[in-house]
């Protein structure tokens, strides 16, 4: 059906860096225009436009994820859905933004989109609380997953036993930010 | 060692899925059993996939980042790119064979125009006509003359035949006789004639090339004595619409024409000249204008070529304001305008019986050439 959008689909997948840079540049100019025209900057535009793009590509990432629409299509969608909500926040919304190609499951995937951006950002200032070297240490575990040997030597511990414990600790220091930031404990009475 | 440590350990590694087959079964059956630890395994799981996936939409924001820095650059230095210069050729050296032959086709067209027309003023199909009669049969007789001397004796001067004929009238008793200067114009000699004075000698006296207007004089000597002119020259302009009659020579006899004043203006909105509807032709020039007063009003001079009946006389006005400016005028025989006008009261008939007495034809001889 959209044969040449499943293609990009399936190159994104693979992490293809140059079709997701085409990608980018060939519908950017689209939402510049949508952001400028509704009393919105470059700046802006550029902020909503990668929010967009990051929504599809972690969408595209999924196992289960199957191409509804055209990439264009879905990505003007979210971009306008995003802007009204800026729009919104900022109370400067002045009535509708013409819709583009209709795309069914928007709200869906507007209340997904927001849960990541929070997830994200809760787990962007968890981190930033954190500091360092916890914030390094646990990035380089989890996230580049380093074994602990080069940990060990990367952050000077005499020995693996140490990082682990370190490791271990900051884990927990970061639990607590994390959970209490993502569930907000009720107010003490 | 602390046993939650190990317990994270051991989920690192349930989450990083290195588990052996055995310890994951075993730690799924615990999870299973302790509701606790299952939810302990939940949130370290949770945990850690919110730092992934931290993590990759870190990197993912990143490279977004450099495409869209790639995108600016790109889009800035667009325009600082070297424009492509046009670099105009010579128009000229392009194109001067063809300009070449576009100036020799407009040359050609000219020069065979001016050929064809032999003329560089624009061709006007109405033009101003002057009323002097040529005389045909004389000219015929003339040319058969000259080709007669030309055979016997080229030095022998035959008779000068006459070659041109108008219409004057007398403008004073006392020998003053008013034409068109068209009529007398490069005239060797001129004589008047009718039926009541006969044949006359007269002189030349005053030429006024702009309105048209030459004053002749009787030899004195040749003058039958005329007591008074029955008509005056009217020092009005004539109205429009007003009846006017003419008298002429275009023939050997004399006839008279009728119409009226057609334009306050003349040939080329002169304002020396009337339009008038008389009809007139060839050898009327120099004729009277009167009016049904039996006024002289003006003098008739041409007619306009390709227009039915609007033909043109020179006001009286004019003619006053000439014989006023005269400069050659005898003191023994001054221009005396008639004063009174005795026709008035008459009827058409009469008036033309009285005027015609002082009507001539004029003949104009001209040396041959």
């Amino acid at each position: 059906m959209y044969y040449f959008d499943e293609l990009i689909v399936s190159e994104i997948r693979k992490n293809n860096r140059i079709v997701l840079q085409e990608l980018y540049k060939a519908h950017y100019p689209m939402v510049l225009h949508l952001i400028c025209s509704n009393s919105g900057t470059e700046q802006e535009a550029k902020d909503i436009y990668q929010e967009a793009v990051i929504a599809f590509y972690e969408k595209v990432q999924q196992p289960d994820f199957v191409l509804h629409c055209k990439v264009k299509t879905y990505l003007y969608a979210v971009s306008r859905r995003l802007w009204l909500k800026r729009l919104w926040e900022k109370k400067r919304y002045r009535g509708q933004i013409e819709e583009g190609d209709a795309l069914a499951g928007i709200d869906e995937e507007m209340i997904d989109i927001e849960a990541k951006e929070e997830i994200f950002h809760k787990m962007a200032a968890s981190l930033d609380e954190l500091g360092d070297p916890c914030k390094s240490l646990l990035e380089a575990f989890y996230l580049r997953e380093s074994s602990m040997e080069s940990i060990r030597d990367t952050f000077g511990y005499s020995n693996t036993d140490t990082a682990k414990n370190q490791k271990y600790k900051c884990l927990q220091r970061l639990k607590k930010l994390f959970f209490n930031l993502h569930n907000p404990p009720p107010h003490e009475s | 060692m602390n046993p939650d440590r190990a317990l994270i350990d051991l989920l690192d590694r349930y989450a990083k899925n290195t588990l052996p087959p055995e310890e994951k079964a075993a730690l799924e059956q615990r999870m299973e059993g302790d509701p606790v630890l299952s939810q302990q395994v939940q949130e370290h799981l949770n945990l850690i996939e919110s730092m992934r996936f931290y993590g990759r939409r870190r990197d993912l924001k990143a490279s977004l980042e450099e495409i869209h820095d790639t995108l600016e650059t790109f889009a800035q230095q667009e325009p600082r790119q070297p424009v492509m210069t046009v670099t105009r050729a010579n128009p000229w050296r392009k194109y001067w064979p063809m300009t070449a032959v576009a100036a020799s086709v407009a040359l050609i067209s000219i020069l065979g125009t001016l050929q064809m027309t032999q003329s560089l003023e624009t061709k006007q199909t109405a033009y101003y006509k002057e009323l002097r009669r040529k005389v045909d049969q004389i000219s015929k007789s003339q040319s058969r003359i000259m080709a007669d001397i030309a055979e016997s004796n080229k030095e022998k001067t035959g008779p000068v035949p006459e070659t041109y004929a108008g219409t004057g009238f007398m403008v004073s008793a006392n020998g003053y006789v008013a034409t068109s200067y068209h009529v007398i114009k490069g005239a060797d000699s001129v004589y008047i004639e009718n039926e009541t004075f006969g044949r006359l000698k007269v002189d030349i006296l005053f030429n006024d090339k702009e309105n048209d207007i030459s004053i002749l004089r009787i030899n004195p000597e040749l003058l039958t004595s005329v007591k008074s002119l029955p008509y005056t020259v009217s020092p009005s302009e004539a109205n429009l619409g007003e009846e006017v009659f003419t008298l002429g020579f275009p023939r050997e006899d004399i006839v008279f024409g009728e119409g009226s004043v057609s334009a306050a203006t003349g040939y080329k909105q002169n304002p020396n000249a009337y339009q008038i509807s008389v009809p007139v032709n060839p050898g009327n020039s120099g004729g009277p204008l009167f009016n049904a007063r039996g006024e002289l009003v003006g003098i008739i001079s041409g007619l306009q070529t390709e227009t039915s009946g609007a033909a043109f006389a020179t006001k009286s006005t004019v003619l006053l304001h000439a014989i006023t400016d005269m400069p050659v005028d005898t003191l023994n025989a001054p221009l005396a305008l008639p004063r009174i006008n005795t026709l008035k009261n008459l009827s058409k008939v009469q008036q033309v019986k009285k005027w015609r007495e002082y009507v001539f034809t004029v003949r104009v001889y001209n040396a041959p050439k």
